[in-house]
């Protein structure tokens, strides 16, 4: 069976931000591969029109108004963060000196 | 153990007017079930509030149908305080802090949320097999997977453990689970039903829709779900309807197609026979009924795989591992926690889709796939309109085989798309689209009509629906 190498399988692993082991990399490798050929074959479609259609909702989205409206209390937008620090969500540094 | 659930909604609601029985009845008797069932694996988690929640509704006078009655919520619908998962390792501690618009409209009508019902992980599969927490399983047949996405709100209804239950639907995720488990389930038009509190897999193809036993209960259930909502701006204002309002007409003059790809080599033989059957009772009763040739519908699979994947790899990058949901341990910076965690909390099929639709969407690639893809999206579209100008309906089976055995599309991801190939067209179009059991084949198993309607035309749907149920039955 044909397979993707284990540079492309890491490539697209890396657009997605998702680390595998390498266990995962030998399997993707295969398992990819053949959802690469089923996305190819929209190559093969020869009858089309150059409208794209993004959304079925007519005339697209409305609107709100820009205005302020209801907002989370702290304790409320950090209830489910993994880690927190008081009324702070913790992460880890993100720029070093 | 009592059998009130398995009455219709109307005479439980008459017993409930009558002060006969009160909801603590029925959910005491809907948790009985759902613990003597539970090798099904239909429920991801159960309400451990609803005794308390249907207590204090004992004392109030029912004012709508659905007063009173136990629902299964699939587990991608958040509902504020009871754990949704997505049936994902990455959400399995997630709390919501806010009910989905669906779920507010489920409260105010006092049904009672009995619990959060096992799907595919993030609604990618068309098994439920990839759950974290395990497959649910089909109620007719045990080896059997009960279809998905909304496999265990099939598996919760088609089993009897709940009357009701809300389903959503991407590429056929109520349908195709309905058809295997012998249920009538809905996907409204796209921008029914507001979408806001579905944790979104792909935007432009999502739609929430009522699973019931019955076609009239499928109606009237839609009829508390509709309308347009501010917080999802695709969500479409339209005048109120009753959407019972046809059902039990007759079907003469009913204009319906065919189109040729339904019923070709692709479907196994005994479906197409009993499709062929009903087609020659709608003839008989009045209907005309063409069979027609129809483009694209051969393309709508590749499509969804391109549309679909590249939309989810953009939804899911919100799971971080900063906010909310699962984070990894042992990490040393930004990057590695993103990685990590997605990595560690996101089961395969979900990796797949993230990696494939990532890679969909960078750079040239996006040009090559994904503006194709809506290229002939509309184009697919266009084809719908075309035969709807001269048909009010069109009908197919919902599937191209029976619910397979457990096992036999895990890990392949091809197979686990084409499960869905009679159903996708209709979410590329956006039109809603409804299965209705039709009896069952040889090993007992349930064989199900697709119906597809124009835009805003569930009323007509159920028309058809209605009529084909009383013949079945």
């Amino acid at each position: 069976m044909d397979k993707l190498t284990r540079e492309e399988v890491l490539h697209v692993a890396h657009l997605a931000r998702i680390s595998l082991t390498e266990e995962e990399i030998e399997k993707f490798r295969g398992e990819l591969k053949i959802l690469m050929d089923d996305i190819d074959k929209i190559k093969e479609i020869k009858d089309f029109d150059e409208e794209m259609m993004y959304t079925p909702v007519d005339g697209n989205a409305r609107l709100r108004e820009d205005e302020i409206g209801d907002m989370l209390s702290a304790k409320d937008a950090t209830i489910n963060a993994p880690k927190k620090n008081g009324s702070f969500i913790e992460v880890p540094v993100m720029i070093n000196e | 153990m009592s059998k009130y659930l398995d009455l219709s909604i109307k005479e439980i609601h008459e017993l409930l007017v009558e002060k006969k029985i009160t909801p603590l009845n029925l959910v005491e008797e809907a948790l009985e079930r759902i613990e003597a069932a539970k090798d099904l694996n239909a429920f991801i988690t159960v309400n451990d509030k609803v005794r308390e929640e249907a207590s204090t509704l004992g004392e109030v006078d029912p004012d709508n149908l659905f007063f009173g009655i136990p629902i299964a919520i699939k587990d991608n619908i958040v509902t504020k305080d009871l754990k949704t998962t997505c049936a994902s390792h990455i959400l399995d501690n997630f709390i919501p802090i806010y009910d989905a618009t669906v779920v507010e409209k489920i409260k105010n009508a006092k049904m009672l949320i009995i619990g959060k019902a096992n799907m595919d992980e993030f609604a990618m599969g068309s098994t439920s097999e990839t759950s974290y927490f395990g497959a649910p399983l089909n109620p007719h047949d045990k080896k059997r997977v009960s279809g998905g996405s909304s496999g265990g709100s099939a598996s919760a209804v088609a089993g009897g453990l709940v009357p009701l239950a809300l389903g959503t639907d991407t590429g056929g995720s109520i349908r195709q689970p309905a058809s295997y488990t012998g249920l009538v389930g809905m996907k409204p038009t796209y921008g029914r039903i507001s979408r806001y509190g579905l944790v979104a897999f792909a935007s432009s193809l999502d739609q929430i829709g009522p699973m019931t036993r019955t076609v009239y209960e499928n109606a009237a259930l839609l009829n508390i779900l509709v309308g347009e909502d501010e917080k999802d701006l695709t969500s479409v204002k339209k005048e109120k309807e009753d959407f019972t309002r046809f059902i039990g007409d007759d079907i003469a003059g009913m204009k319906i197609a065919l189109p040729k790809y339904f019923v070709s080599e692709i479907v196994d033989k005994e479906i197409s026979d009993r499709i062929k059957e009903i087609i020659s009772l709608l003839r008989e009763k009045g209907a005309l009924v063409d069979i027609i040739d129809m483009k694209y519908l051969d393309t709508a699979v590749n499509l969804y795989q391109i549309i679909a994947m590249a939309e989810a790899s953009s939804n899911l990058a919100r799971f971080d591992g900063v906010r909310y949901g699962f984070r990894a341990d042992n990490i040393d910076s930004v990057d590695s926690m993103y990685a990590k965690t997605r990595g560690e909390g996101f089961g395969d099929e979900v990796k797949r889709r993230i990696m494939i639709g990532s890679y969909i969407l960078s750079g040239e690639n996006a040009k090559t796939y994904y503006d194709k893809a809506l290229k002939v999206r509309d184009d697919i579209t266009k084809e719908f309109a075309r035969i709807f100008k001269d048909y009010d309906l069109i009908i197919g089976p919902t599937t191209t085989r029976v619910a397979p055995m457990l096992g036999m599309t895990k890990d392949d991801p091809h197979k686990a798309f084409m499960d869905d190939v009679l159903v996708i067209p209709v979410n590329m179009a956006g039109l809603p689209g409804l299965n209705v059991p039709v009896g069952i084949n040889s090993e007992g198993l349930p064989i199900g009509l697709h119906i597809i309607g124009k835009s805003f035309a569930e009323a007509t749907i159920y028309r058809l629906a209605s009529f084909i149920e009383e013949v079945e039955r």
